[in-house]
């Protein structure tokens, strides 16, 4: 089975993408699928039911750069992972969509089981709100503020000791 | 992005929001792990929500664990007794995440601070953060042990870590975003190096709980900072040496490295820095010194010893200052000592064993073993510091044991294969030189000698040469360690003692001591030898005490390595047994089968007609294989010795461990002899029985039994051939006493008694018998019955019996004819040992026999029993 062969994977609006195995791979869901598929299997479209088209491209384009990453195997220790990588240029600006976009590559990334990409939008999430006030913060992700203001200033109070000084 | 502008249907789904979330929780739970703390705790405050994953408690614990301050134990121990509490005091938990009523009463208690209300986790270290201003703590003192004063406890983790983040994240932020090294509030804040180093060693620790972007960056800021910091110590540390001052600038600055990093560089500094690493190993002498010293062969341990000694003075003085310098939880001595392994010592006896090895493999096995020797008693003469832990003696034996690693695989072939190789020498040397005084005469005959007395004797001073090491190392020097034993007994003429002369090491006193039984077994082994003369050609003891002695010479050393214990002690252990297996090999299928083989042939060989008979009557070949019996027996019980005293004693071996290569070889060594004289007595009867029917049909007389009309019988006594015949037999069976097993000299004996009987039996029917001669036939039988007696072996004895009485037949009268017909018919007569057919045939030897003929079978018919 090389890994140039040609898969076929089925958006959940129906649409058939043609992908080399290789990239394909990135996904963990979809490597332990092939894994435990027989050869002639493979033949067929593979569904992915929960995403759709524009995102299921916009998610292979990020593996297909990063095809030859090395494969991380297992979850090592994720803070580590958290602490050493800074998000590369590439993938700063392959993140620079909008927020619909993010969080649905964040949740392809998710199903799909592709760490790498995860770890990517998070971190850039991560950055959206670093340095934010609450308020703007609420405003950004659509959060619904129900503290009285008493609860919302005694809670601010309890974390002073973390503001930047 | 702007907020303003959130797509249609993000906003429709809102990420938590009382409607469906567009990111789900565990996403947006895995996403504030990437958050920093006060962006994290900003989150929190957006809504009710937020809160609760942010005040997560598992979140902080894994921070704390980061930190390495999270003690699992003590939060649960804690719960449990927070639990017990609770139950006898009825009161409600106090973790609920968010107590109104709780906070207002706190609220009201702290309003007159002018303070809101703070989480229960602050209440009781407010004091130290009272003071805010200026962003820095005002009690430095208390924060230089935030990190240690961490409690663990579950529903807390968060304020705990408060804690430690509120005192170490502006000093660690501030560090990392210095551009130089005098830039840092702390070094403003703390002046005492101790305190700074304090706090740098909290900072590092810190930094493994920064694990969001940028975090790699300020980490290895911080981890410079602690290197310019460490360098800076690291000189004063230096200046303090060079000044000589131990008790002040060294003291003190090994302290600030020890709270700084646990000192790893400043011990590693201060070992670099010592006079003793300077000097290296010319400055302990030269060493190849012991060779050069030395007579060929041998090695001169004296300037090894002298080395090892002063080592160890040096090193013993280092731990003097070592425990002035270094605080006591810094072990700074182990690797000292590790240090001098590698780079003096391992030097050392690298190129001692190197030079060894190209001179001689005996001195370099010597070297090796000796010197190895000497290296355990500079481990045990060394003396820990305060700070050393428990285990140092064992830490100093496995440091200096790592030294001799590299060659300890050459050391342990090359003494096995210098065993094989000088053994098989010995061998071969031997058999050449029998094979050239092979034309000589063998004379033997080890007779008058109590052979069980002598071989007792034999073996006890055997057994106390045994007991005795051969090392050519135990030169003593009880100066050296006073902790040694003292009764360290020495030389043995087998093994070279090394030449003393040039050092100033004393001469053992043990030695004449040691010398007397190894003389007197000297002696002994020539008495043996003369007396084995006869068997010379086949194998000689002295070769095999020779071999012994060179096993044990090799067994000692390696012993020496067992007592290292673990993988190395059990390999040397293992080429223990492999040594005594090689000895068994050489000395059994090597020397001792090849000589019974021999023996067995020439046995086989045997014609007695061909042979000249020497008067003393013994069979030549028999006589030697006899006494090769003996040999054998004896050379198989000083293995026994050996293997008791070399092997099972110090442990190197157990007695029950049948799978063992030593054991199982020890048993095929016996085996093998005992079929090879299982092998040679059979052959030994056969010799035996042509010998005695070559004396029948030699000496026996035809007037013995049948002596001419008239003349009278005048020598009551058994005939000349049976005192040969008995004697021959006597002399042969005699021999193996004591030199075999009882249960295979019966089976011997009786072999030989029932072969002797069928022999006389067809002797006797050759003969013609008179009523005269049968006087004569009786005493013979007498004397033949008698000597079977001596075999103490009834069924034997019955035989014997029978034959006796049945020569009474040809004393009968002729005139009793019927009488003899009446005995032959009574079958039970002899116990069924001659059926009557037998009985008629040894009755037609009477001389007489024609004329009584008629009258025997007619009794015999007479009597109605069907005979013929």
């Amino acid at each position: 089975m090389s890994a140039t062969q040609k898969l076929t994977l089925t958006s959940s609006d129906g649409i058939d993408i043609e992908v080399e195995r290789k990239v394909v791979e990135r996904s963990v869901l979809i490597r332990n699928l092939l894994e435990d598929l027989a050869e002639t299997a493979t033949l067929e479209p593979i569904p992915i039911p929960n995403v759709n088209e524009p995102v299921l491209k916009k998610v292979l384009e990020w593996c297909e750069h990063h095809k030859d990453d090395p494969v991380s195997m297992g979850d090592d220790d994720s803070d580590s992972r958290k602490k050493q990588t800074d998000i590369d240029e590439w993938d700063q600006k392959y993140m620079s969509v909008d927020q619909e976009m993010l969080f649905e590559i964040i949740l392809a990334a998710n199903y799909l089981d592709i760490k790498a990409l995860l770890d990517v939008g998070c971190k850039t999430v991560a950055n959206m709100i670093k340095g934010k006030s609450p308020e703007e913060i609420r405003k950004t992700f659509n959060i619904q503020n129900d503290f009285t203001p008493e609860e919302e200033e005694q809670i601010r109070r309890e974390n002073e000791w973390a503001e930047d000084r | 992005m702007a907020p303003n502008k959130l797509p249609a249907s993000l906003k429709a789904t809102a990420i938590i929001g009382d409607s469906k979330a567009a990111l789900p929780a565990e996403l947006m739970s895995l996403l504030l792990d990437y958050l920093p703390v006060p962006a994290l705790l900003r989150f929190a405050q957006t809504s009710r929500r937020s809160r609760e994953m942010v005040y997560d408690d598992s979140r902080w614990v894994r921070r704390l664990k980061a930190l390495g301050v999270w003690n699992e134990a003590e939060a649960q121990a804690r719960r449990r007794a927070e639990s017990e509490a609770r139950k006898s005091a009825g009161k409600r938990p106090e973790s609920a995440l968010f107590d109104v009523e709780a906070e207002q009463r706190r609220m009201r208690g702290v309003t007159g601070m002018g303070r809101g209300a703070v989480d229960p986790g602050f209440e009781n270290v407010r004091p130290v953060f009272e003071p805010v201003a200026g962003g820095v703590d005002a009690d430095p003192g208390a924060a230089l042990t935030v990190l240690a004063r961490v409690q663990s406890v579950r529903g807390r983790a968060r304020q705990e870590f408060g804690k430690v983040y509120r005192v170490l994240a502006p000093l660690y932020l501030d560090l990392a975003r210095a551009r130089s090294h005098s830039d840092p509030v702390l070094f403003r804040m703390y002046r005492e190096p101790e305190q700074q180093a304090a706090m740098l060693a909290q900072l590092r620790t810190f930094a493994r709980c920064d694990w969001t972007q940028g975090g790699l960056e300020r980490e290895e800021k911080v981890e410079s900072m602690v290197g310019i910091f460490e360098n800076a110590v690291l000189r004063e540390f230096e200046r303090g040496i060079e000044e000589g001052d131990v008790d002040g600038r060294m003291r003190r600055y090994a302290h600030v490295l020890v709270a700084l990093n646990g000192g790893a560089a400043g011990v590693d500094f201060y070992i670099q820095n010592d006079p003793l690493m300077a000097r290296g190993v010319a400055g302990l002498g030269d060493p190849l010194e012991g060779l050069r010293t030395a007579a060929a062969g041998m090695v001169n341990l004296g300037p090894v010893q002298a080395f090892f000694r002063d080592l160890a003075r040096a090193l013993n003085e280092q731990a003097g200052v070592i425990d002035r310098v270094f605080p006591v939880t810094v072990d700074a001595l182990k690797p000292f000592v590790e240090r001098v392994a590698e780079d003096i010592i391992a030097e050392y006896i690298t190129t001692l064993f190197d030079e060894a090895h190209e001179q001689n493999v005996e001195v370099y096995l010597k070297a090796v073993a000796g010197v190895f020797e000497q290296a355990l008693r500079f481990a045990i003469s060394l003396k820990p510091t305060q700070a050393s832990p428990p285990s140092f003696a064992q830490d100093v034996k496995a440091i200096v044991a790592r030294c001799f690693e590299p060659h300890f695989d050459l050391y342990l072939q090359e003494e096995l294969d210098y065993f094989q190789r000088k053994s098989d020498a010995d061998v071969a040397a031997w058999k050449r030189r029998i094979a050239e005084e092979a034309a000589s005469t063998e004379s033997f005959y080890m007779s008058n000698v109590s052979r069980q007395a002598a071989k007792a004797d034999f073996l006890s001073s055997f057994k106390k040469v045994v007991m005795l090491p051969v090392n050519a190392l135990s030169t003593l020097p009880t100066s050296f360690a006073a902790s040694k034993p003292a009764d360290t007994p020495t030389s043995h003429p087998s093994t070279p003692v090394p030449d003393r002369s040039s050092t100033s090491t004393p001469i053992p006193v043990a030695r004449p001591q040691s010398l007397a039984p190894t003389t007197e077994l000297a002696a002994k082994v020539a008495i043996m030898t003369s007396r084995l003369q006869g068997i010379s050609s086949l194998f000689s003891i002295e070769l095999a005490l020779t071999l012994v002695h060179a096993a044990k010479a090799s067994l000692e050393r390696l012993a020496t390595f067992v007592s290292l214990g673990g993988q190395s002690g059990e390999e040397a252990r293992e080429q223990c047994e492999a040594v005594f297996v090689a000895l068994l090999q050489t000395l059994g299928t090597g020397h001792i089968k090849a000589g019974f083989d021999r023996a067995v042939q020439h046995l086989s060989e045997y014609k007695p007609r061909e042979m000249a008979h020497a008067e003393d009557g013994g069979v030549e070949p028999l006589v030697t294989f006899l006494e090769l019996v003996n040999v054998g027996d004896l050379i198989q019980q000083m293995v026994d010795v050996f293997y008791a005293q070399e092997l099972v004693a110090p442990r190197l071996c157990d007695r029950d461990d049948f799978v063992s290569p030593a054991a199982q070889e020890k048993r095929r060594f016996e085996q093998m002899l005992d079929e090879r004289v299982a092998a040679g007595l059979n052959m030994g009867i056969d010799v035996l029985m042509d010998e005695v029917e070559y004396l029948c049909a030699t000496t026996q007389k035809p007037g013995d039994y049948n002596p001419p009309a008239g003349e009278m019988v005048t020598d009551l006594g058994p005939s000349e051939c049976a005192r040969r015949i008995v004697k021959v037999v006597e002399g042969h069976t005699g021999m193996l006493v004591g030199s075999t097993e009882k249960g295979v000299l019966d089976v011997f004996n009786q072999e030989v008694g029932v072969r002797l009987f069928t022999v006389l039996c067809k002797h006797l029917k050759r003969q013609r018998v008179s009523t005269e001669g049968a006087i004569k036939l009786i005493s013979d039988m007498n004397c033949y019955h008698d000597f079977i007696r001596t075999f103490k072996n009834k069924s034997l004895l019955q035989y014997f019996n029978a034959m006796r009485e049945l020569s009474q037949i040809y004393l009968i009268d002729a005139r009793d004819a019927k009488e003899i017909g009446t005995i032959i018919a009574d079958s039970e007569k002899y116990g069924g040992i001659f059926r009557a057919e037998e009985v008629y045939e040894f009755a037609e030897r009477r001389a007489d026999w024609f004329t009584v003929k008629r009258d025997v079978e007619r009794a015999m018919y007479g009597m109605g029993c069907a005979v013929m």
